[in-house]
């Protein structure tokens, strides 16, 4: 069975010490900050350099923009999709509606993919969209499965889900990090790659700055059959400033998970929720696909998957 | 002239806001705009804010300014065509599918692009504008310099809130509140509400406010980090706003007590009225006009703080097993 497993990479560093075997494709650049450290979005000698990596690959080359630029943000985001273009980017990923209209207009062979922070919540939106050459849609992370499915089958638009890791929650204008630099002796751009959590009671969400995302891990590995089984095929890791090492090996659980839900196995191994407990530190949860508040875990098999569960509860 | 567009959460507040000199007026129908269910209005009581309004020369619009699920397009448009037909003045959207089908099946109704939909540069006004809207709400934390631009260089009114909140995140691009507790029920119609999600047109658990812990790793760096978020009434911005052009001044606050909507209208009407009335070219002193907005905002803190506390303590509720409305 044909799938994609793919994920976001911010920077030629971690694009270099990333083993990609288990992914597909992956989208370059960061999509919360200007100033993160080596953005492939403002420096597009790297961008460049990194879709020839991937193509050298084999990897399907995908290029993301910001969640929310502004007007002086433009510039930069037309060279971007210049380059993109020229350097063969097989798609390139949208956010902004504003930047939908700009690669419409300006780099119509460019397909786009439509992100999280678009808010596609509606079959008729994707209708819209598809007007400006988009192809791949991640629907707003707030929708269920069975929303996502209606929008699916009504748009017959491929969706791409997110399956595992932190949840975007919200981007800002303000780094609030920047006002503790001089007392934690710790600079920009170095400040956003700290794990820092937002905690309180059993609340997290992780702080990138300007990016919060939940401090849980999304992890819809149980449910991959059933994804597989509504038509789903393209599925994101989330590993915005996530280690070398969560990146590969939670690919490597998804990959070897998908491979054998693409057979009609539905076992979950024991190794595999070894794996993303140890990568979890607050525990996980199965965001909005169940309908429920997204920092809850519905399990399906809770005694394969009570491992995870428990870390989720001593840890949060 | 620069319209004021004032809120109501009922109708004694659509008449409160008639009285203190509002020139429009906008309501969330039951359901279907970013508040909780007790400051929308059912279907009768829109209709009788549109009588209100326009009794009292103003105009009446309904904020659909939820994003809806696909198959409540057709509700909605079911809905609007009710309030188009007894002669509501315009629609504030957000969902781009949703706006795209209303401008389809009324095109001469003003479309209005909700602070919801988060419109950040001028690329994406001709966005929305390319879909059918005609105005903008302009977030929060725009510049004078963006808005001069935006003004510039696009036909498109400018909506701008004048009493607001600026949260931390991006409007319309925030969903830690449902993340933290969501709330799925549905009201006596079939509608299903989000209780949690403002997206969704439920109520915001502001839970951005909490007086969070800041942990590297399993190391405490902080123990109380503050998200920025300031609730503001704009009063020096006022004179530029009007000289710019823009098309609309917005006051947030359906939430809010009838007689201190009424205040903050009255404030900002006679403020308009004087600068507008005002010399040309002259100095406009803004002075005299702090301690009048000081009083308001006082009291605004008050019933903001309260509501804050109130939502926060009702965030860490646990969710009912199964939907109340679904229950029976």
């Amino acid at each position: 069975m044909n799938y994609e497993l793919n994920t976001t990479i911010a920077n030629l560093r971690d694009l270099r010490g990333t083993d990609l075997r288990d992914y597909g494709g992956v989208y370059l650049g960061d999509i919360y900050c200007r100033l993160y450290e080596a953005n492939f979005l403002e420096r597009l000698v790297d961008l460049e350099e990194g879709l020839r990596i991937l193509r050298d690959q084999g990897k399907h080359a995908y290029v993301t923009t910001y969640a929310a630029p502004r007007n002086d943000f433009l510039p930069k985001l037309r060279r971007v999709l210049e380059v993109s273009a020229k350097a063969g980017a097989e798609a390139v990923e949208v956010h902004n509606l504003g930047i939908a209209r700009i690669a419409r207009e300006e780099f119509p062979q460019l397909p786009l993919h439509v992100g999280g922070f678009a808010n596609v919540y509606t079959a008729a939106g994707i209708e819209v969209l598809r007007g400006f050459g988009a192809v791949r849609f991640t629907p707003n992370y707030e929708l269920s499965l069975d929303e996502i499915n209606e929008i699916a089958a009504a748009g017959g638009a491929p969706m791409e889900l997110l399956v595992h890791g932190k949840m975007p929650l919200g981007v800002s204008d303000y780094c609030f990090l920047l006002e503790y630099e001089e007392k934690w002796g710790v600079k920009c751009p170095d400040l956003c790659q700290k794990e820092l959590l937002l905690k309180q009671g059993d609340w997290a969400m992780k702080s990138l700055g300007k990016g919060i995302l939940s401090g849980k891990d999304v992890c819809m590995l149980e449910h991959l059959p059933r994804l597989l089984a509504e038509g789903h095929r393209h599925f994101r890791i989330e590993t915005v400033s996530e280690s070398p090492a969560y990146r590969r090996e939670v690919a490597a659980v998804y990959r070897e998970a998908l491979d054998r839900a693409g057979g009609g196995e539905s076992t979950v191994d024991d190794r595999w929720s070894e794996t993303l407990s140890r990568h979890a530190r607050i525990g996980l949860c199965n965001g909005f696909y169940f309908g429920k508040s997204g920092m809850d875990y519905t399990g399906i098999r809770p005694n394969a998957m009570g491992s995870l569960l428990t870390v989720s509860r001593v840890e949060s | 002239m620069v319209e004021l567009l004032a809120p109501a959460g009922n109708l004694p507040m659509v008449e409160e806001a008639v009285a203190s000199g509002a020139n429009a007026i906008y309501v969330g129908p039951r359901g279907w705009s970013r508040r909780r269910d007790r400051y929308e209005l059912s279907d009768d009581d829109v209709h009788a804010a549109i009588r209100i309004a326009h009794g009292g020369g103003a105009k009446l619009r309904v904020a659909f300014n939820t994003n809806m699920q696909s198959h409540e397009i057709a509700p909605m448009l079911r809905k609007m065509e009710g309030f188009v037909s007894r002669g509501v003045d315009g629609a504030i959207m957000t969902d781009i599918g949703a706006i795209a089908e209303v401008h389809r099946h009324f095109p001469s109704l003003s479309i209005h692009a909700s602070i919801g939909a988060n419109i950040l540069n001028d690329e994406d006004v001709r966005f929305y504008r390319s879909i059918g809207v005609s105005q903008v709400v302009a977030d929060t934390k725009l510049t004078l310099r963006e808005l001069t631009s935006r003004k510039q260089r696009i036909d498109v009114g400018i909506e701008i809130l004048i009493h607001a909140n600026m949260c931390f995140t991006y409007l319309g691009k925030c969903w830690m509140s449902p993340y933290h507790r969501l709330e799925r029920t549905a009201d006596e119609y079939g509608k299903d509400l989000f209780k949690g999600s403002p997206n969704r047109g439920g109520l915001d658990y502001r839970v951005c406010l909490e007086s969070w812990e800041l942990y590297c790793g399993e190391e405490k760096w902080e123990d109380r980090v503050a998200l920025k978020n300031d609730a503001f009434f704009l009063l020096e911005d006022i004179p530029h706003l009007i000289d710019l052009g823009v098309h609309c001044l917005k006051v947030q606050g359906r939430e809010y007590p009838v007689p201190l909507v009424g205040r903050m209208v009255r404030f900002y009407r006679d403020l308009i009225d004087a600068y507008v009335a005002s010399p040309k070219g002259g100095t406009f002193d803004v002075s005299p006009w702090r301690s009048r907005l000081a009083a308001i905002q006082a009291e605004r803190d008050a019933a903001r703080s309260h509501g804050t506390r109130m939502l926060l303590a009702e965030a860490r509720q646990p969710v009912p097993a199964v939907p109340a409305a679904r229950r029976a």
